[in-house]
């Protein structure tokens, strides 16, 4: 199991070579160029080159790409940005903790919404535990969460005047963007498990769990449910890459200063140290969650874990 | 016995009210603060209410009480004059240097914290000597001598000194941002510790927005933090206010200078919060998380307007929007022709532009700057095209394109919402109204740019934004012009050199009259040339707190100074 963990985090190495190379590669070809961003339209154009230049932003691909992984493997150094001339690492971890903050939140509160109401939905389906859960379900996955970060501003903090509107600082500051993020996901991850428990409580072991006398709240927790959550699992892990993607929107929109909508500025401003190791952080991210997410198939699924044992970890 | 009790529970509900009152700045409502005046209004109301239902031992008491908790409130910060205005900032700030960009947007800010040789009115088109006490103009007009005003002092304690201003005009003169307004200038020298002497190349009235632009800083501040000026809090400026704390993600804190050469400000400290959804910022206004804001969009005009009455206020922006025709396009050399031009300019309505650009709030305009701000600004006496479809027929008919012509594409930068596009998409259909046939190309900054610098490009949507002398017009009709100029004049089939003569001219003198009458000779050769039709000036929707008083709103460099709390 050690051995397949180390594994999986060597492999971010090539991740991490990966990204940096797609970044560099796909902005190569992309028009424009940070020191007329920078300059304005009143700079001369030989001004403007000379600028370029100055940053490293004229050097071939190849020899930028080098210098990049060179810099961030020997000296640790991801540069200096273009924008603000600060350090990248400097501007970027406080913002990428918001982020992960925001995210990790949406991930929460979307499994502690969807799981157990997908739960009762498929235990009592054809009921009102099922009808409700469902509808809301089917609503919720249509609305995008900007729409949704709208209707909260619009109640909770203009007419309800209980939360702020933008801004970090204290828990209130996040409830508002993390439910419209976890929202939808919370509805899809109902939907999953309530299609993976309805497999799940009409398997023999269920059966044979009732039979012998164990109470349904053990049969329905314990036994269908533990069978029911590889799929939703993956799920929860994937939309975790979502959740860090659309947080971009939440950030926008409650004015939190995150790392996606930092990325989403730089664009404009060809600011490529900060893009990639924005980029890269997120990609190191996703990673490790997908690991965890394996960690976790082993833990719920004792044959998984048998397998890596049997493999001599 | 029940008589008391109720008199208890109505006094106790009197002391429910008085609380809620007293603890508006620093309690519950924190984020909701209301004014020291506004709040002994309201308790003046209930007390008048309430004459018999109170108790008058109840009310002296719990005055009494009120009295108290508005006396510790007053020391608490955030509390009156204490208190911060919060200013809606909708980017990031990228520096605190002010020699970062010539982008108005952060220029606003930093006018907060650093002051110029001159300073600007914007509500009466005036500049005034701001650090300068004195200034003496040679006989031949090209050396300008500053006497420095004295006991001004820098933020961190250092008095201004003629080599802070030579330190200062060094660096912007090596910033290729400002090298449309300090070009003229040769040399800048120390004539002693007050005194100050700039040299031009040629007569040069407009040097004093070079004055009002270049803020003067402190060098041994710069000098002492070397590449890491304007990442870390400075003290290097003279204004009303400092950085007390800046990242980039969330805004920055000013502090009130204390030893400002005019007095302490009556704002003693601001807040610069950045929230870039425009939805957000109007929530927040209406939320009272915020004091001021402007840029207010149209569409919501009406509503803001509404809720912030009295202090809201429209003001035409100092802007403008136009279209130019690239007379030498090789994709399309039908535009070489002056018929088709004059044709596109009289097919286009103003009004539609302005209804969909800005809900009508917007002002149609033949000029290229709003005579409200600029100097010297041509009002009449050159050729204008009025909306007449039926004329600009005629023109392409007798250009030889009686059923129509295609004349190419026009670049938008922006996104396909934008205020650019909606003009684009006004553009499209005004000339398909005549047979004009063009098609639109929305892309980003980066991409358009390269094209204008290089006119490769048939029609495109520009703006022009924060100018306040006529003589700016040379950075889009000058030949001499280092950036983008978008109409090539030179060696054009128009008396271009005419355009560089009127330009040195108008620059030559400070004649207001004199330069309205070279500066109008001008734009008429570059409207009779019909290349470039201003539009119309967006409006800045302005709304503020009810209990702030911001004097005349103004829509570019607001003086956070001025402002105070009712």
């Amino acid at each position: 199991m050690y051995r397949y963990v180390i594994k999986r985090i060597l492999f971010l190495i090539p991740t991490v070579l990966g990204v940096v190379f797609i970044l560099l590669l796909t902005m190569n070809f992309t028009p424009g160029d940070p020191a007329r961003a920078l300059l304005g339209d009143s700079a001369p154009q030989a001004d403007i080159m000379a600028l370029d230049h100055k940053l490293g932003y004229d050097l071939p691909f190849t020899q930028k790409y080098v210098n990049y992984i060179k810099n961030m493997v020997v000296h640790q150094d991801f540069g200096v940005s273009y924008f603000t001339k600060q350090s990248v690492f400097d501007e970027i971890w406080p913002r990428y903790l918001v982020t992960l903050k925001l995210a990790f939140l949406g991930v929460f509160l979307s499994a502690v919404m969807g799981i157990p109401l997908g739960v009762y939905s498929a235990v009592r389906q054809y009921s009102m535990w099922d009808t409700i859960p469902s509808l809301m379900a089917f609503l919720l996955a249509a609305v995008p969460a900007f729409v949704l970060g709208m209707i909260f501003l619009f109640y909770f903090s203009l007419k309800l005047n209980w939360l702020p509107s933008y801004g970090i600082g204290t828990w209130q500051h996040y409830l508002m963007p993390a439910l419209a993020i976890s929202l939808p996901p919370a509805a899809m991850n109902l939907r999953f498990t309530k299609s993976s428990m309805l497999e799940s409580v009409r398997q023999d072991y269920v059966r044979t769990a009732r039979a012998k006398g164990a109470s349904e709240r053990v049969v329905i927790w314990k036994h269908a449910l533990m069978n029911a959550l590889l799929p939703v699992v993956t799920q929860i892990g994937l939309s975790l890459g979502a959740l860090i993607a659309g947080a971009v929107v939440a950030e926008k929109l409650f004015s939190i200063p995150g790392i996606g909508s930092l990325i989403v500025d730089r664009i404009s401003y060809k600011d490529e140290p900060v893009i990639i190791a924005g980029t890269i952080l997120i990609a190191i991210c996703f990673t490790i969650v997908m690991l965890i997410v394996d960690l976790i198939y082993a833990w719920i699924d004792p044959r998984i874990r048998a397998k890596y044992a049997n493999k001599k970890g | 016995m029940i008589t008391q009790i109720l008199t208890a529970a109505k006094d106790l509900g009197f002391l429910y009210d008085l609380v809620i009152i007293g603890a508006g700045p620093a309690g519950l409502y924190g984020h909701r603060t209301v004014g020291l005046a506004a709040k002994l209004q309201k308790l003046n109301n209930i007390i008048n209410q309430n004459p018999k239902e109170v108790s008058m031992k109840g009310k002296s008491l719990w005055l009494g009480l009120l009295m108290a908790v508005l006396m510790v409130g007053g020391s608490i910060p955030g509390w009156a004059q204490d208190r911060a205005i919060k200013v809606r900032l909708t980017g990031s700030l990228p520096s605190l240097d002010w020699g970062t960009t010539s982008n108005v947007r952060d220029q606003k800010v930093w006018h907060q914290m650093y002051e110029g040789l001159y300073g600007l009115d914007e509500g009466t088109k005036t500049h005034y000597p701001e650090l300068a006490d004195k200034v003496d103009l040679s006989k031949d007009k090209l050396v300008y001598t500053c006497h420095l005003r004295p006991g001004v002092k820098f933020q961190n304690g250092e008095p201004l000194k003629a080599s802070d201003v030579v330190f200062s005009y060094e660096r912007a003169m090596k910033n290729p941002s400002f090298g449309y307004i300090t070009s003229h200038i040769t040399n800048v020298a120390a004539v002693n510790d007050s005194t100050v002497k700039f040299t031009l190349d040629q007569p040069y009235y407009p040097i004093w927005f070079t004055f009002f632009s270049v803020k003067i800083m402190s060098e041994k501040e710069v000098r002492s933090q070397g590449d890491k000026f304007g990442t870390i809090l400075n003290k290097a400026g003279t204004g009303p206010y400092f950085a007390s704390s800046y990242t980039v993600a969330s805004g920055l804190k000013l502090e009130a200078f204390k030893g400002y050469w005019r007095g302490v400000p009556a704002i003693r400290s601001v807040e610069y919060i950045v929230i870039p959804d425009d939805s957000s910022a109007l929530i927040a206004f209406q939320n009272h998380e915020l004091d001021y804001l402007e840029d207010v969009p149209a569409t919501a005009w009406k509503e803001v307007s509404a809720y912030a009455a009295p202090n809201a206020k429209m003001v035409k922006g100092n802007n403008v929007m136009f279209m130019a025709v690239n007379y030498l396009s090789t994709a399309h050399k039908v535009l070489a022709s002056l018929k088709v031009r004059e044709a596109m300019f009289y097919a286009v309505n103003k009004k539609d532009i302005n209804n969909a650009v800005c809900e009508g709030y917007g002002s149609e305009t033949d000029q290229y700057f709003p005579t409200e701000y600029v100097t010297a600004t041509p009002v009449s006496g050159f050729k204008t095209y009025p909306f007449n479809p039926g004329l600009s027929k005629k023109l392409l008919a007798e250009a030889g394109y009686p059923n129509g012509v295609d004349v190419g594409t026009i670049l938008i930068y922006g996104t396909a919402t934008s205020f650019n596009a909606r003009m684009g998409e006004v553009l499209q259909a005004n000339f398909a109204e005549v047979g004009i046939k063009a098609q639109l190309y929305v892309a980003e900054m980066a991409i358009i740019t390269p094209r204008i610098y290089k006119l490769d490009y048939d029609i495109c949507v520009w703006n022009g934004i924060g100018n306040f002398d006529f003589d700016t017009i040379g950075t889009r009709v000058s030949s001499k012009s280092q950036g983008l100029y978008v109409i090539k004049y030179k060696d054009g089939p128009f008396n271009w050199q005419r355009i560089e003569k009127l330009l040195d001219l108008g620059a030559s003198t400070s004649d207001v009259t004199k330069r309205t009458a070279y500066y109008t000779e001008l734009w008429s050769i570059v409207m009779d040339s019909a290349t470039m039709l201003p539009c119309i000036h967006r409006p800045v929707g302005i709304v503020w707190s009810k209990s702030l008083d911001i004097g005349q709103p103004v829509p570019t460099f607001y003086k956070i100074r001025t402002f105070t709390w009712n």
